[in-house]
């Protein structure tokens, strides 16, 4: 027997000799946290079963259509799909968008407010701003993910099996995925920011997601009894709270298409650029009141 | 100081009209400092303005030479922090969260894995880290936010209130895997309002009462009397009259008495007139003073 059997080792501690990596790496972990957490990754099985049920619904039609394609060979998802091209497909998936940024924006930001984590935040190196930002990059990164990965996957399927060559086609429709990051943009932002806003000053997700779903669905009943009121100075200026419909006029405008009939912007007279112009402004006003509020807490 | 980790000039915070800390003036240095006053003594006020969460009113403030205010990210990658109350994720587990802690410290993902499970193997975790910490008793999540705030090996860590809601058992663990971190090379900066906690894992403290430095100083110099204690068996008063026929100032409380001596040794003192008096003798030592009765005298340099 050896004369070490019996002996116990205490590891104790032992200081980190390693790199570090910083501002950077900390706002990496941030992000890569945020995806995890929105996507219910790392957490309980119920936490996953929404998030990924509408990227299944947003990959779903896409992977549908490319097969047919692949195996009828005739198909045509313009001609013959109720959800038609790029520009229709991304109108359907935006509003899966919306309603994953519903349960997204408040999970990103209340957990931690209100359990106290920014604490943590507040002994590492990051700044409101690099915590806010990596945040928001977590939303980009699953947003991007549900509007870009399906139509990247009619873009080269369908190239894949159309006559006139992989290379060309993609070649000859490379403009449509400058369009599509276009669209993905709008509905990032346009979406995005008004969850982010709300997420501020919410103290629980669940009501939290409630009035974001409310205010995004009654926009447009709203925006169009103000501007059609004809007794309420500058009630036409009431189209733009219209805040649902705003990256849709732009995902229609990139498009070079006209937005649908129901717009209300559009109906009271505005142009697509001034939709765009909304988006910006609600977004930089959401970023000016979240880093107001969250400078008071870490 | 020359070794000073923390520095303070003319520090003063006010949450409107209410002055949280006034005028306060430090030099901490390396090791294990108590930071103690009652609720509302601006020890967590302190703490924040360290951190760069808080700005102060007036004065200022270096950690590591470095100033919070302008340079937080600096301040930031030297320290940890353990908040008093709640600062855990409740839908994540005690594993991935400690990784994440470290890794929102700039250590790479593979060394952050490690330690993680080395620093919940170290706070007695490891066999409770693949569970989620809503799951966790009050002493389970106090030993969880301890990991957080030592899992990225900082320079120093500051405690606030880690005690805080810990049963008996709880407290102890608690305050002796204080008292090793000193061992390994982090300084502490420990803030609570029970001082028995600081005199146990301290070695220096910084006394705050209303804002205000009542005293700092080693812990061994403030508790050290040259005041002698002597409980007699018998009536004290034939000891109390030889005591002080001979210079020295005698209290007498029952059976009790205690006694200074203005120049000579107050322990041959004693020994010559317990023998005069043939006195029984039940104890004699230095009277011990406690952090609480320097507290509450209040006395002493700011």
């Amino acid at each position: 027997m050896s004369d070490r059997s019996g002996v116990v080792f205490d590891l104790g501690y032992s200081p980190h000799e390693g790199p570090r990596l910083g501002r950077l790496g900390a706002v990496r972990a941030v992000i890569k946290d945020g995806v995890r957490r929105v996507l219910g990754l790392r957490r309980r099985a119920r936490r996953k079963v929404l998030p990924w049920l509408l990227f299944s619904i947003a990959l779903l039609p896409a992977a549908v259509f490319v097969g047919l394609a692949f195996f009828v060979g005739t198909f045509s998802p313009e001609a013959e799909s109720p959800f038609g091209g790029h520009v229709e497909y991304i109108g359907l998936v935006g509003t899966l968008v919306m309603l994953f940024i519903a349960l997204a924006g408040p999970e990103l930001l209340i957990p931690d407010r209100e359990e106290g984590v920014l604490a943590v935040y507040s002994s590492r190196p990051l700044t409101v701003g690099d915590y806010l930002l990596a945040r928001a990059g977590a939303m980009a990164i699953v947003v991007a993910a549900f509007m870009i990965v399906p139509n990247l996957l009619m873009y080269i399927g369908f190239a894949a099996i159309d006559e006139g060559g992989f290379a060309s086609t993609l070649a000859s429709n490379a403009d449509d995925l400058l369009r599509i990051l276009g669209a993905t943009a709008a509905y990032l932002f346009g979406y995005g920011a008004p969850a982010f806003l709300i997420a501020t000053y919410a103290k629980r997700n669940g009501p939290a997601t409630g009035v974001y779903l409310a205010l995004m669905i009654g926009s447009a009943g709203v925006a169009s009894a103000l501007s059609e009121a004809g007794n309420i100075p500058g009630g036409r200026w009431g189209a733009l709270l219209s805040i649902y419909q705003h990256p849709e006029i732009v995902r229609s405008w990139v498009f070079g298409q006209a937005p649908g009939p129901g717009s209300v912007p559009t109906n009271a007279g505005f142009e697509p650029w001034a939709s765009l112009a909304t988006i910006v402004v609600v977004t930089l006003l959401t970023a000016a009141l979240t880093h107001r509020r969250y400078r008071r807490l870490m | 100081m020359a070794d000073s980790i923390i520095t303070t000039a003319g520090l003063g915070h006010a949450y409107g009209d209410i002055v949280a800390l006034h005028h306060v003036d430090l030099e901490i240095p390396r090791g294990r400092v108590g930071l103690v006053g009652a609720n509302g003594a601006g020890k967590t006020t302190l703490i924040k303005i360290l951190l760069g969460v808080l700005h102060p009113t007036v004065g200022t403030t270096t950690v590591f030479g470095a100033d919070p205010q302008t340079d937080p990210i600096v301040v930031r990658s030297r320290v940890g922090y353990m908040p008093e109350g709640a600062c855990l994720p409740l839908h994540q587990s005690a594993a991935d969260f400690a990784v994440y802690a470290a890794e929102l410290a700039g250590i790479p993902p593979r060394a952050a894995r490690q330690r993680a499970s080395d620093v919940l193997t170290l706070v007695g975790l490891h066999e409770e880290r693949f569970r989620y910490l809503g799951e966790f008793s009050t002493g389970m999540k106090q030993r969880a936010i301890l990991a957080q705030a030592i899992v990225h090996d900082p320079e120093v860590v500051f405690l606030d209130e880690p005690t805080a809601g810990l049963d008996p058992e709880g407290r102890d663990e608690m305050l002796d895997l204080i008292s090793r971190l000193g061992a390994f090379g982090i300084n502490v900066l420990v803030s609570s309002h029970v001082l028995p906690d600081i005199e146990r894992t301290c070695d220096w403290v910084v006394m705050l009462d209303g804002g205000r430095v009542l005293r700092t100083g080693p812990l061994e110099g403030l508790t050290d009397t040259d005041t002698v204690e002597i409980e007699l068996l018998d009536d004290p008063a034939p000891v109390v009259a030889a005591l002080t026929a001979r210079g020295a100032h005698a209290e007498v409380d029952r059976q009790t008495i205690v006694f200074t001596l203005a120049g000579g040794d107050p322990f041959l003192l004693a020994r010559d007139v317990l023998a005069e008096t043939g006195a029984g003798l039940r104890r004699l030592g230095p009277k011990t003073t406690t952090l609480e009765d320097i507290f509450l005298k209040g006395d002493g340099e700011a």
